[in-house]
């Protein structure tokens, strides 16, 4: 047998990492082009998917935002029965804030407490006749940093605060504290039960459509591996292809959660309306639009390669 | 280059389709297998390119025992076979280029070298007008054809053709042996097989018949 043809192999067309790169992306595109109506099927299903999820993500995230200026309302208030120098409210001051956790301090004296009261009590004056300020406590109001405004961290602060040597009576809103912690520990297992479901179906719904695009080309991949193709060689393509639809899918979602962001949805005052802080709604921060993109493409690439397995037999 | 040793083969369940088959196919040869429908020719070729795995035996193709090749293996083989199928197995929503220059891009090919090595094969199958044509707008003669060419692209030292003449009129099927007899000459091993005895031309040395999965008859005809 002559093998004479072997000094004009042609030159291979794919030598070197970035030139395989090039091909096998190139032969995914092609791909992609020859079977545009599964594609447009595909990548339309999993930006639906995707839109669920992140509708839920928006939600989520201005939950968060607004019970976040709820909790702002937190605060822990020493009373003092007499007016403070300002030496006493820097030294106050210091020792509280090395107990840890907190984000401000204000000192309210005697007369700022009486201005306070008479302007609660507008129109009924007459109430005010016998409130001098010297009958008012002065006190520093402490703000607190997020993490400290639940029920269980803040009744360890309370605690270290009263070992501090000079404060006495201490107060902060206990009950309201703790209906507030209760909300928030529904509100998070909710979201995590629901995004956790969410998440699931998303998977789910991405890993059998890819399954679908690639069911629809067996006969492609059994030809290839007649043809004496690698599994490397098959399987590339198809990867890239899987990753592409989960991130176009996952792009297309979130283009669309925009739109509708930006035509209705960011002024939807009434929606929060129990809240003046929050006014109107934000997006989703783009670490969490990173995530969802990064997301569609992990999901496009496992969904191609766990659906691969089953079609090559090589 | 191709020798099987008492080979045999049995689907699930089923009666061997191969029983205790030895033969060898030299280097360079033209073999005819024939045998009525369901005599196992395909299962024989099958077993050639490792599509199926022998149930008992040896099968040694280009001095390589295939027997127990490992998968990953697989390719390097098939790179040395070119195979006609008995359905065809051409891609319909892609030309006839695209399905031809599969066996090239493969190998890793270039585009303009894989360019110009599909024209010229088309042309020697006489397709060069349809090369932009998809399969199913073919007739099943020309399609046929598209297979074959798929097959001989890159000129393979083993060629497999499946009932290459099925439903071909006499002058296609002169003009497809006609070419498998080029790729022989050419130093090619090829091997057809077909229910129709007639083929066996004065050039075709070899014929091999296969009876309910075993050679009744391995005759090199002078
Ligand atoms: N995938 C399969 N599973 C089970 N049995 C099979 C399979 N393929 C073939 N057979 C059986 O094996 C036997 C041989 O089949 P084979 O395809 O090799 O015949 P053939 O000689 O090529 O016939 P034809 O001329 O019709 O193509 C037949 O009895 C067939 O029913
Ligand atoms: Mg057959």
């Amino acid at each position: 047998m002559s093998r004479d043809k072997k000094k004009k192999r042609p030159r291979l067309a794919r030598e070197g990492f970035v030139g395989r790169l090039h091909y096998f992306t190139e032969r995914a595109l092609l791909n992609i082009r020859q079977n545009v109506l599964v594609n447009l099927i595909t990548v339309g299903t999993i930006s639906l998917a995707f839109l669920i999820l992140s509708l839920f993500l928006l939600i989520y995230v201005n939950l968060e935002r607004v019970t976040e200026t709820w909790s702002e309302r937190v605060q822990v208030t020493v009373y003092f029965d007499r007016e403070l120098t300002s030496g006493e409210v820097a030294s106050f001051s210091a020792k509280i804030r090395a107990v840890g956790g907190v984000s401000g301090i204000d000192y309210i004296s005697r007369d700022e407490a009486m201005r306070r009261f008479a302007e609660r009590l507008k129109g009924q004056e007459k109430l005010l006749q016998d409130v001098s300020p010297e009958t008012l406590p002065s006190s520093l109001e402490i703000r607190l940093k997020r993490h400290m405004r639940e029920s269980q961290a803040i009744g360890g602060f309370v605690a270290r605060l009263k070992a501090v040597p000079g404060i006495g009576e201490v107060q902060y809103g206990e009950e309201w504290v703790e209906r507030f912690s209760d909300f928030m520990a529904v509100v998070r297992f909710a979201g995590l039960l629901l995004g956790g479901f969410l998440v699931l179906a998303v998977v789910f719904i991405v890993a059998n459509t890819i399954k679908l695009t690639i069911y629809s080309r067996k006969d492609e991949l059994e030809l290839m591996g007649l043809v004496g193709a690698t599994r490397l060689f098959i399987k590339v393509p198809f990867l890239i292809e899987g990753i592409l639809q989960g991130v176009v899918g996952a792009a297309l979602a979130l283009l669309f959660l925009l739109a509708a962001y930006a035509l209705f949805l960011h002024n939807a005052d009434f929606l929060l309306s129990f809240s003046q802080a929050a006014a109107g709604l934000v997006f989703l921060p783009p670490s969490q639009c990173a995530l969802l993109l990064g997301g569609g493409a992990l999901l496009g690439f496992l969904g191609s390669l766990t659906s691969l397995k089953r079609f090559i037999t090589l | 280059m191709i020798e099987l040793h008492n080979v045999s083969l049995a689907y699930q369940h089923d009666t061997p389709a191969l029983n205790n088959v030895t033969l060898s196919i030299a280097k360079g040869e033209f073999a005819l297998v024939t045998g009525v429908s369901g005599a196992g020719k395909s299962t024989l070729l099958k077993l050639i390119y490792a599509a199926l795995r022998p149930t008992g035996g040896q099968v040694v193709v280009d001095g390589l025992n295939i027997t127990g090749l490992p998968v990953s293996q697989i390719p390097r083989l098939r790179r040395k076979i070119g195979v006609v199928f008995q359905d065809f197995k051409l891609l319909p929503a892609r030309t006839v280029l695209d399905n031809v220059a599969l066996t090239l891009e493969v190998l890793g090919w270039g585009k303009h070298d894989i360019n110009r090595k599909v024209y010229h094969i088309l042309k020697q199958v006489g397709l060069e007008h349809k090369i932009k044509s998809t399969p199913l707008r073919l007739s099943g003669g020309e399609q046929q054809r598209v297979a074959m060419a798929r097959a001989l692209v890159n000129d393979p030292r083993i060629i497999l053709a499946d009932e290459p003449t099925g439903n071909l009129d006499e002058a296609s099927k002169e003009k497809v042996l006609e070419i498998l007899k080029e790729a022989s000459i050419r130093g090619s091993t090829v091997v057809v097989a077909t229910h129709d005895r007639r083929l066996m031309g004065d050039w075709c040395k070899r014929m091999i018949v296969l009876e309910k999965g075993a050679v009744v008859e391995n005759a090199n005809v002078a």
